[in-house]
């Protein structure tokens, strides 16, 4: 019994320690006096300067919240209806949504950047917060689509025949019984597609414009033109941030789904 | 199935989609065959020289690059993938394990590759340990190379791998193993001839999650790589962005579109049985179409569990 | 409440290229518990569908009390419907999936409370109000369905299979309750069914309906006794179903020329004359065996001799499969206390059959 496993178990521990590595090294030297990489000893000045000293920081991560909130909610609502209509319904552009909303899975992401850019330039849109939102929101959508629409797909057509049966119009139908028993896929959709926002770097890097760097931008600029260990910092926080944002998403999506 | 109000409850996304997504893509196919304007751009004047461009052999040697650092990276992350799998079906603390895989990549993906730097580089943590073993006098330089790029991508890109495949082992009958074992197979054996079959799907769903995004790279070969290293993504992004060339960044996308397109069509016309393994998505009898949907079913509760959104009772496992 | 009589009228609704109900007509009574039963893709459901409002038949009427309903929307149907899979909404508790339809309403508190009160209790869910669909069983998702579709006071009920998703013991159970509930509101109940035992135990009439088409329509009883065509013979409980030539008929008397059996003597109201093909049949528990030769005590007796094949025990009866020289019959012996048990019959032995010519009849003329 104990041989069973143990080359998989071999790998599989290597892998975790692999996985962890540079995270662990990150922590180490958040805490490192020295500039350089040698220990210089104990200290909390590089948090002390990303709290108090790092304006521009900010600013990115002011940012990186106001798109990752707003391209979340409209492609949530987009998303949450057309997953609606596509389980359900039978209409006459039924197969080109289904297959518009899987393409995003299968293209790199550099051409889904590249061609927005060159659409945003084409139309002449100027490039700024607001084509960053644009993009957003587009790549949101498929995964909040395909979210919602796997949660409809454990329900019958039978639960909307019921409302309509027990008096219930389209309207009181979508409200009173779709929306409720879709609700952990929508929410589930929107907290992925919030994730991926914050986390996306390479389609915001082609449709940014100035003034519009946001979080993942701001820490590329940095490793490219000069690393401060203010990013060491920085990462250290955003670890906690999602490990503890992650933890109570988890969490609420257990009590929404209790529920 | 009913008519109803799909069409209007599905309107926004159709348009949303084709503005944003199809019109675009539409866009790079007209671009790339336009003249290229002086400050970025196109003049609409018809030409091919984009598609001449790409036969030169600059153009060939960066394809050949990315090929050759996409399938390495690929296979190395499978073949750790595989096997971590199967450890991870076969145990008891199955939720902890998943835990541990996933909780790495709630990192953000930029600061994932600056810790490899922060590692790798010159005045870097493992220099810095050698030279404080007295294994080397000056720093060694592991950074900006064919191998840094493949150890980053591996490392990003090593849950997409795994997750498909624990969840396609954990659904594998293992008495089928031992069955194979009684009837007079090996170990190794009975794995390759009966496991690996079984779990096919899985192994193309994560060849799929990890070669297309490695094959369109750009961050990381920027930010780890050399010349050597230069990968068509980079290529694209300095077209448009330093040389001007529109049409011929046009041009490499579009031939990046067609083959991932492609290659994921044919892929998934050979493997004729379920996809999926069990990412996600419903099984469906619709042939091509239900693989699609399969497929993206999967690839959406794949990242939507490692981003860690996923409802635990859908996407969990 | 009050129920309805439904008239069907000569409906017809094809899917593509699939007929599922091929001019059907059928009359339903007042507060009767009718049953559409039938093998699956009969159209029995796609009929249910369109009383509901959830298909439009190309063409036929529906009338409810003389009216046509086909304009109208499911929702301004006098009918509510207990679907196969219940379709109980998992978000709501089992108060307020019974309370939905009047909450649509805006019905206030305190009547919603009595109302929902009252049909938990006709159902017996009353100390399970508060819980969800998901922790409730098999059998009180279903009386929460029934609850849910009866508190619209709707003056005809449809329900779409709606054992079919518990087990055996739980379905007779459930099927006393449904009878009882039907007894106590006294409304109209369609229940559609594949199970003949489900559609004779309950029903007051039947309609056996096969490939879109209502073959025959009676009480239980009819339906059994003498079904109307070889398949609703077949399909209704256990039958001998065999073909043969009328040679003569003699009053009531008909006599068949059966290649299986050599003659054979049954009766019928109204036989074709000699000459014609049949279909006829007789039930396995109406045939006698025994291990001595049957006196020829009177007239009408059809006697053969053959092998038992296969007996098959289980408790209160045991069936025989027995071979004679052309054909193979099935025969049920009850084993009740009154009846002589005579010496038990085993595998290979040699044994008498018989049967009177009043419990074997016609089915269908052939052509």
């Amino acid at each position: 019994m104990r041989r069973r496993g143990s080359f998989s178990r071999a790998v599989f521990i290597g892998t975790i320690v692999f996985l962890f590595m540079p995270l662990v090294v990150l922590v180490l030297y958040s805490f490192n006096d020295s500039r350089s990489g040698s220990w210089g000893g104990f200290s909390l000045r590089w948090y002390v300067k990303l709290f108090t000293d790092s304006p521009d920081l900010w600013r990115a991560f002011g940012n990186s919240a106001i798109i990752a909130l707003g391209s979340a909610l409209v492609a949530t609502v987009i998303g949450t209806l057309g997953a609606i209509g596509v389980n359900w319904y039978r209409f006459r552009l039924r197969s080109y949504l289904r297959t518009v909303t899987f393409l995003p899975m299968i293209l790199p992401e550099i051409i889904i950047g590249v061609s927005l850019l060159v659409f945003f330039s084409g139309i002449g849109l100027r490039l700024g917060l607001f084509t960053v939102f644009v993009a957003h929101v587009s790549f949101n959508l498929p995964f909040v689509f395909l979210l919602v629409l796997a949660r409809l797909e454990e329900f019958d057509f039978s639960i909307i025949e019921a409302a309509r049966d027990l008096g219930a119009n389209e309207t009181q139908t979508l409200l009173k019984v779709i929306l409720p028993i879709t609700m952990p896929g929508i929410v589930s959709g929107f907290l992925t597609a919030v994730t991926l926002s914050l986390e996306d770097f390479v389609i915001t890097f082609f449709v940014t414009g100035p003034g519009a760097t946001t979080l993942p931008l701001y820490v590329y600029s940095a490793i490219r033109f000069g690393v401060s260990p203010v990013i060491n910092a920085l990462s250290v926080v955003m670890i906690l941030g999602t490990v503890a944002l992650t933890w109570s998403m988890r969490n609420f999506l257990k009590y929404i789904a209790a529920k | 199935m009913k008519r109803g109000p799909g069409g209007l409850y599905a309107a926004p996304s159709v348009v949303w989609l084709t503005v944003f997504f199809i019109a675009p893509l539409l866009i790079i196919v007209l671009y790339s065959f336009m003249t290229p304007g002086a400050r970025g751009g196109v003049e609409l004047k018809p030409t091919l020289d984009a598609y001449r461009a790409i036969a030169n052999p600059v153009f060939a040697r960066v394809t050949f690059n990315t090929i050759l650092v996409a399938l390495g990276s690929t296979m190395i992350t499978l073949l750790i993938a595989l096997p971590c799998g199967y450890y991870m079906a076969r145990s008891s603390k199955q939720t902890l394990l998943l835990l541990l895989v996933i909780i790495p990549f709630w990192t953000n993906f930029l600061i994932r590759i600056y810790a490899w730097i922060a590692i790798l580089g010159n005045e870097g943590f493992l220099n810095d340990l050698l030279r404080a073993l007295g294994l080397a006098q000056d720093s060694i330089r592991f950074l900006y190379n064919r191998w840094a790029v493949m150890l980053v991508l591996v490392y990003t890109y090593l849950p997409y791998a795994i997750l498909p495949l624990f969840s396609t082992i954990d659904k594998f009958d293992f008495s089928l193993l031992e069955a194979a074992r009684d009837l007079g197979a090996t170990k190794l054996g009975a794995i390759n001839k009966v496991l690996l079959p079984n779990i096919r799907g899985g192994i193309l769903t994560a060849f799929l999650f990890t070669f297309i995004p490695i094959f369109g790279a750009y961050a990381v070969p920027l930010l780890v790589g050399g010349t050597e290293s230069y990968m068509l993504g980079n290529l694209i992004a300095d077209e448009l962005t330093k040389s001007r060339n529109w049409p011929l960044a046009s041009a490499i996308s579009l031939v990046i579109t067609l083959v991932t397109t492609i290659g994921v069509m044919l892929l998934l016309r050979a493997n004729g049985t379920n996809v999926l393994g069990g990412g996600g998505g419903k099984e469906e009898s619709e042939g091509k179409a239900g693989k699609l949907d399969a497929l993206a079913g999967a690839a959406v509760v794949g990242t939507a569990a490692v981003v860690g959104a996923a409802a635990p009772a859908g996407g969990g496992r | 409440m009050i129920g309805s009589d439904v008239v069907i009228e000569n409906v017809n609704k094809s899917f593509g290229d699939f007929k599922a109900l091929d001019d059907v007509s059928i009359g339903i009574k007042k507060g009767e518990f009718f049953s559409l039963l039938g093998p699956s893709g009969c159209g029995k459901t796609t009929l249910l569908r369109i009383i509901a409002g959830f298909e439009e038949p190309q063409d036929g009427l529906v009338l409810l009390d003389g009216a046509n309903v086909l304009p109208l929307p499911p929702d301004g149907r006098k009918v509510n419907t207990v679907f196969q899979n219940y379709a109980l909404f998992p978000h709501l508790s089992v108060f307020e999936n019974v309370a939905f339809s009047l909450r649509l309403k805006k019905r206030p508190e305190s009547e919603v409370r009595e109302r929902v009160g009252e049909y938990l209790k006709l159902v017996e869910l009353s100390s399970h109000a508060q819980k969800k669909p998901a922790q409730l069983s098999g059998g009180q998702k279903q009386r929460v369905a029934i609850a849910r579709a009866l508190i619209n006071e709707p003056s005809v009920l449809l329900l779409d299979e709606p054992l079919s998703a518990l087990d055996a013991k739980l379905r007779q159970h459930m099927l006393i309750e449904l009878d009882a509930i039907h007894d106590k509101i006294g409304i109209t109940f369609i229940y559609v069914t594949h199970d003949q035992q489900e559609a004779l135990s309950v029903s007051d009439r039947i309609a056996v309906m096969n490939a879109g088409k209502v073959l025959q329509v009676g009480t239980p009883q009819e339906i059994y006794e003498s079904p109307a065509t070889d398949f609703v013979a077949k399909f209704i409980g256990e039958t001998n179903l065999f073909e043969g030539v009328i040679r003569s008929v003699r009053g009531e008397m008909t006599e068949i020329e059966s290649p299986e059996f050599g003659t054979i003597l049954i009766t019928d109201v109204d036989p074709p004359p000699a000459g014609t093909r049949v279909s006829w049949t007789v039930r396995p528990e109406k045939i006698r065996i025994e291990l001595d030769r049957p006196q020829r005590a009177r007239d009408g007796l059809n006697v053969f001799q053959g092998v038992v094949d296969e007996p098959i025990y289980s408790g209160f009866q045991t069936k025989f499969y027995v071979k004679t020289p052309k054909a193979t019959l099935k025969v049920i012996k009850q084993h009740a206390d009154w009846s002589d048990e005579g010496p038990e019959i085993a595998w290979k032995e040699e044994v008498w059959l018989s049967f009177s010519a009043e419990d074997a009849f016609l089915v269908e003329v052939k052509r």
